[in-house]
């Protein structure tokens, strides 16, 4: 209770701050017409979802609109907003992960910004500033066919974790710069008395097709599809970064390719692997005295790069107004994403476990030292790949052709020659069938 | 009374038993299985399908394209639903018979004289398995079977010094999730067969105790014929669930290493609510349908007999 | 020859050894999973996941806590336990007798009726799990009590007039021969005879029917929102993708799967009752 007072407080005080920079235009003022109404939308258990949650009750106080949400385990998301959105169901704001963004925008289920904005008027927030965003999350989560559908919400990068003591001892100052170093140089010297020197969480899934698979291939070079939409697999870029993956099995340990994210964040934060890949929310998990043992010994760096560079792992929630909330529920909507995601709320959400996707929130020196994984997330930011993943609505099928034939690659069941032969035949399928081939759709992802 | 009249009143009498249970049935599924069937006609992607509207308030219309036989043809050109399906009833063939022969010896343990205070004990233990929700089984399985950290390997490892890979290795993974599903449903077949051997008359079984000594000729001659029925209700429902089987298996190991673990019905999620082709979904559903509908009347001929 | 199974040494009521070692073996095996979840979820994270599985530990009720503040556990046990009570009752009511007339009486097209009634546990969810969908959205049944409660009849019905029927098979036919030159209808001999004969098989069906309603996730998932939760939803919410709190995760499990036990138990005894009226008979 006495924590909540002191977010509230610390909430009316922040705003009441922003409302001062924002001129005119205030929250109160805006949402007048819409006290009263509820609008819906469905969440993740996550971080940043539950510094959003606890930040609901000042916006209800300000606005009368009521957020009211649900929480759904990760695997039936996409599921429940599909079923819902394709028989008319009630959600008003869509959270959209990056992948399913081509989906919802083709089938029309959620609102461009440039839509609302010309329909409300009164309601866009003046501070909204759209370039304050992340160009590369402002892209990838929310924009599709050069249209911003939704704001960056729940933002992640790929990091390197590394366990800087472990390191030390085996005569390494600092982390390895490229992922060949890793393999050769660091790979052997860390890779012993039951301890290995790297983790790659590679379950069949989404962590397969993202966290495995995808992040061999763009740091060499190569690429899912060419740029006629054919699948690229057999490139020689391609696979070299999957062949380099087989050589990394040496120095991860056995079973690599049961790993989800639990295991092999598990694996450095229980000191049995040096080095792990993962997503930047987990920082959290491994600071934490209850669940980590590495706490002072815990390091984050940038991902290693690869022959092109460095392209870290890219992966984010946007947020949009659904297509199907009556007019009424779709400016509650927008003003309850424009305020979630705005630059007064920011540092509130950081604090409270969130990851802002906005420039000017790491410009504030003493947040940036608070949170050392920042850093290394905002020069990831600056590099990624939008089509780490293609966002069409193929990918969902996609994905789980690459994740079946990818562990079936690292698992030994087929070569690494076999599997990219598999996994490009049965995806130009897909395409096939979608029709990414008769020149009739735009060759968008 | 009369035989005839008392024959008669039996007769309509039944109506009214059974039309409550069959009526409301009806209500409730018949719209849901047409809607499948009809569904599986027509090439029918969720985000792609635009919806029209109800037909006299109750029929949805969709704006899908009629396909005929399309999607069953699919079907069956797809290797992968072939494998899945062989693969499926491989999980069969191995999982149910040990779950008979173990649920008929827990059965006889409980119906045997002595230990009382312990066979009541045992009854409310086999329900355990069964109690606890299918995906919380999973995330258990995850837990026990972790190569790593879970107490499966901590034991192995005492007894016989190694830590095999349960849920990486193809073939391990598979028996990973071939004995939660035993585990999980051996107190189900007992429980049945227990209650069915209840039914076998007292007098019978203590002629034939005094006939022969050897438990295993009274098994056979006088209590399986009165478990008969029961056993074929485990196997078609057995069958039935096995083919429907999802939650424990998605979650410990999300249908693989590869496609080591991909039962039937992972499959069909994957196509009925990740890629959203309910059209083939469909098909696929009443395919099966089919299939644990001649699997049932293949139980029925050979295993069941009326007393 | 001794085998596992035979029982050496029993007197004609006693003690058998080998009796009471098996039942022992087959107790330690049901539990032994439930065990570990109850001392997992006292467990704090740090404990579940070291290298060496730990049987002594410091309790820690903060995971239940969590469970009931943060997710709301108690009223989607609320609704699990509505649902599916209600839910046994119903398909009892609709069950039993049309199992007593399959068993009983002979009509046309009997065995197509009892295998009608199985098939209905034949189709998959998944592609039901529309239709069902946008009827309950048409009759505003989303998110409530009722459409979970209508659901589960299409499969837990099945399942009573199998068992039931199997049972009332079993009652001799001269009892009810006897009754109906006593005067009693056909819902008589029913009601007064044929029921408490078969007592063990309606217990079996009954706890049944409450597990599979109770633990049910496919159609609770897509057809509730946050009124009609219902305990195996809560549960999976845990499954964000990213983060696996186990403590949580075992609290809940262990939540839920207490009242089925404890439903168990009350109905076991009738089990009990059932089978000492049988050897009565």
């Amino acid at each position: 209770m006495k924590k909540f007072l002191c977010t509230f407080c610390a909430g009316v005080a922040f705003s009441c701050l922003g409302l001062s920079v924002a001129e005119a235009w205030s929250l109160e003022e805006a949402a007048k017409d819409y006290k009263g109404t509820e609008i819906k939308v469905i969440f993740l258990d996550r971080p940043g979802y539950r510094a959003t949650i606890k930040m609901l009750p000042e916006f209800e106080q300000k606005t009368g609109i009521k957020v009211s949400y649900e929480i759904v385990p990760y695997e039936s998301t996409r599921e429940k907003e599909v079923l819902d959105f394709s028989a008319q169901g009630d959600l008003s704001i869509a959270l959209v992960d990056l992948v399913w963004l081509g989906e919802f925008a083709e089938s029309g289920w959620i609102v461009p910004i440039d839509e609302l904005q010309k329909k409300f008027p009164n309601l866009t927030d003046p501070d909204l500033d759209l370039k304050d965003f992340f160009p590369l999350l402002l892209n990838a989560f929310g924009t599709w066919n050069n249209t911003v559908y939704g704001l960056p919400f729940d933002n992640y990068s790929g990091l390197l974790y590394y366990n800087k003591e472990m390191l030390k001892q085996a005569g390494f100052e600092k982390p390895p710069e490229t992922w060949d170093d890793l393999l050769t140089v660091y790979g052997p010297k860390l890779t012993k008395d039951g301890k290995y020197a790297f983790a790659l969480q590679s379950r069949r899934g989404e962590t397969q097709s993202c966290d495995s698979f995808m992040r061999f291939i763009w740091p060499w070079g190569g690429s899912l599809l060419d740029a006629k939409f054919k699948p690229n697999l057999l490139s020689a870029k391609d696979q070299e970064g999957l062949e380099f993956r087989q050589k990394l099995e040496k120095i991860m340990p056995p079973g690599i390719v049961d790993f989800d994210h639990n295991e092999a964040v598990n694996a450095l934060a229980q000191r049995q692997v040096a080095m792990i890949t993962e997503w930047s929310a987990f920082y959290s998990t491994l600071t934490d005295p209850k669940t980590s043992k590495i706490i002072n010994d815990l390091a984050v760096a940038p991902e290693p790069k690869g022959p092109d560079g460095r392209k870290p792992a890219l992966g984010g929630f946007s947020l949009a107004v659904t297509t199907q909330a009556d007019d009424k529920k779709k400016g509650a909507a927008w003003l309850f994403i424009e305020w979630v995601t705005s630059k007064a709320k920011a540092k509130e959400y950081v604090e409270n476990g969130g990851v802002s996707g906005r420039q000017s929130t790491y410009q504030d020196k003493d947040l940036v030292a608070k949170y050392p994984f920042v850093p290394p997330m905002v020069e990831s930011w600056q590099q990624g790949v939008p089509e780490f993943r293609p966002r069409f609505a193929e990918w969902p099928q996609l994905s789980e052709i690459i994740a079946e034939w990818g562990t079936k690659m690292m698992d030994g069941q087929a070569t690494v020659k076999q599997a990219s032969e598999e996994i490009n035949k049965r995806t130009e399928d897909v395409l096939k069938k979608a029709g990414y081939y008769d020149g009739k759709k735009t060759l968008a992802q | 009374m009369s035989a005839e009249k008392i024959k008669k009143t039996y007769s309509t009498g039944a109506f009214f038993f059974i039309a409550p249970a069959v009526v409301v049935l009806l209500a409730v599924g018949i719209f849901p299985l047409l809607f499948a069937v009809g569904v599986s006609f027509h090439q029918f992607l969720l985000p792609k399908v635009h919806w029209h509207g109800n037909f006299l308030g109750i029929w949805p219309i969709y704006d899908a394209p009629f396909s005929w036989f399309g999607n069953y043809i699919s079907i069956f050109q797809d290797d992968s639903f072939r494998e899945s399906l062989g693969r499926t009833f491989l999980f069969l063939i191995i999982c149910l018979p040990c779950e008979l022969i173990l649920g008929l010896v827990i059965a006889l343990l409980l119906h045997k004289q002595g230990n009382e205070l312990l066979k009541k004990i045992c009854r409310v233990a086999l329900v355990i398995p069964m109690a606890t929700t299918f995906a919380v089984v999973g995330l258990m399985g995850r837990l026990m079977f972790d190569a790593n950290y879970g107490i499966l390997n901590y034991l192995w490892a005492l007894i016989f010094h190694s830590r095999p890979n349960w849920l990486a290795d193809p073939n391990l993974a598979f028996l990973s999730i071939s004995s939660m599903e035993v585990w999980q449903w051996t107190p189900f077949c007992a429980l049945v067969l227990f209650s069915s051997l209840t039914m076998v008359p007292a007098e019978i079984e203590e002629a034939a105790k005094l006939e022969t000594a050897q438990w295993w000729q009274i098994l056979w001659r006088v209590q399986l014929p009165f478990m008969l029925p029961g056993i074929t209700a485990i196997l078609i429902l057995r069958t039935a669930d096995i083919l429907k089987l999802f939650d424990v298996v998605y979650i410990m190991t999300k249908g693989g290493p590869g496609s080591a673990t991909e039962l039937i019905s992972v499959f069909v999620q994957r196509v009925g609510f990740r890629a959203f082709d309910q059209g083939v979904a469909s098909a696929q559903a009443i395919v099966l349908l089919i299939i644990a509908t001649l699997l049932s009347r293949f139980y029925i001929k050979f295993v069941y007999k009326e007393i | 020859m001794a085998s596992a199974k035979s029982k050496p040494g029993s007197g004609p009521q006693g003690f058998s050894i080998g009796h009471f070692l098996l039942l022992l073996v087959v107790i330690v095996v049901c539990v032994f999973p439930f065990y570990w979840m109850v001392t997992t979820s006292f467990k704090e994270q740090s404990a579940i996941l070291s290298a060496t599985p730990q049987f002594f530990f410091h309790p820690t009720l903060g995971n239940y806590t969590t469970a009931f503040q943060k997710f709301d556990i108690g009223a989607s046990l609320v609704n699990s336990l509505i649902v599916a009570l209600s839910t046994t009752a119903i398909s009892l009511i609709l069950g039993a007798p049309a199992a007593y007339a399959i068993a009983r009486f002979d009509f046309k097209g009997k065995r197509d009726l009892w295998f009608w009634f199985i098939s209905n546990r034949m189709i998959s969810p998944i592609v039901v799990a529309l239709p069902f969908f946008l009827i309950a959205r048409q009759f505003r049944l989303l998110d409530t009590q009722l459409v979970l409660i209508l659901i589960y009849l299409t499969f837990n019905v099945p399942i009573v007039v199998w068992i039931c029927a199997d049972q009332f098979r079993n009652i001799p036919k001269e009892l009810d021969e006897a009754a109906t030159l006593e005067g009693y209808s056909s819902f008589g001999i029913f009601w007064r005879i044929a029921l408490p004969l078969a007592a063990p098989g309606i217990a079996v069906s009954a706890i049944f029917s409450f597990i599979f309603s109770w633990n049910e996730l496919l159609y609770a998932l897509v057809l509730t929102r946050t009124n009609a939760k219902t305990a195996p939803v809560v549960a999976t919410s845990f499954l964000s993708g990213y983060e696996l709190p186990w403590g949580q995760i075992m609290a809940t499990g262990t939540l839920v799967a207490l009242p089925v036990i404890i439903f168990s138990i009350i109905v076991s005894r009738q089990l009990v009752r059932g089978l000492t009226m049988g050897a009565i008979k």
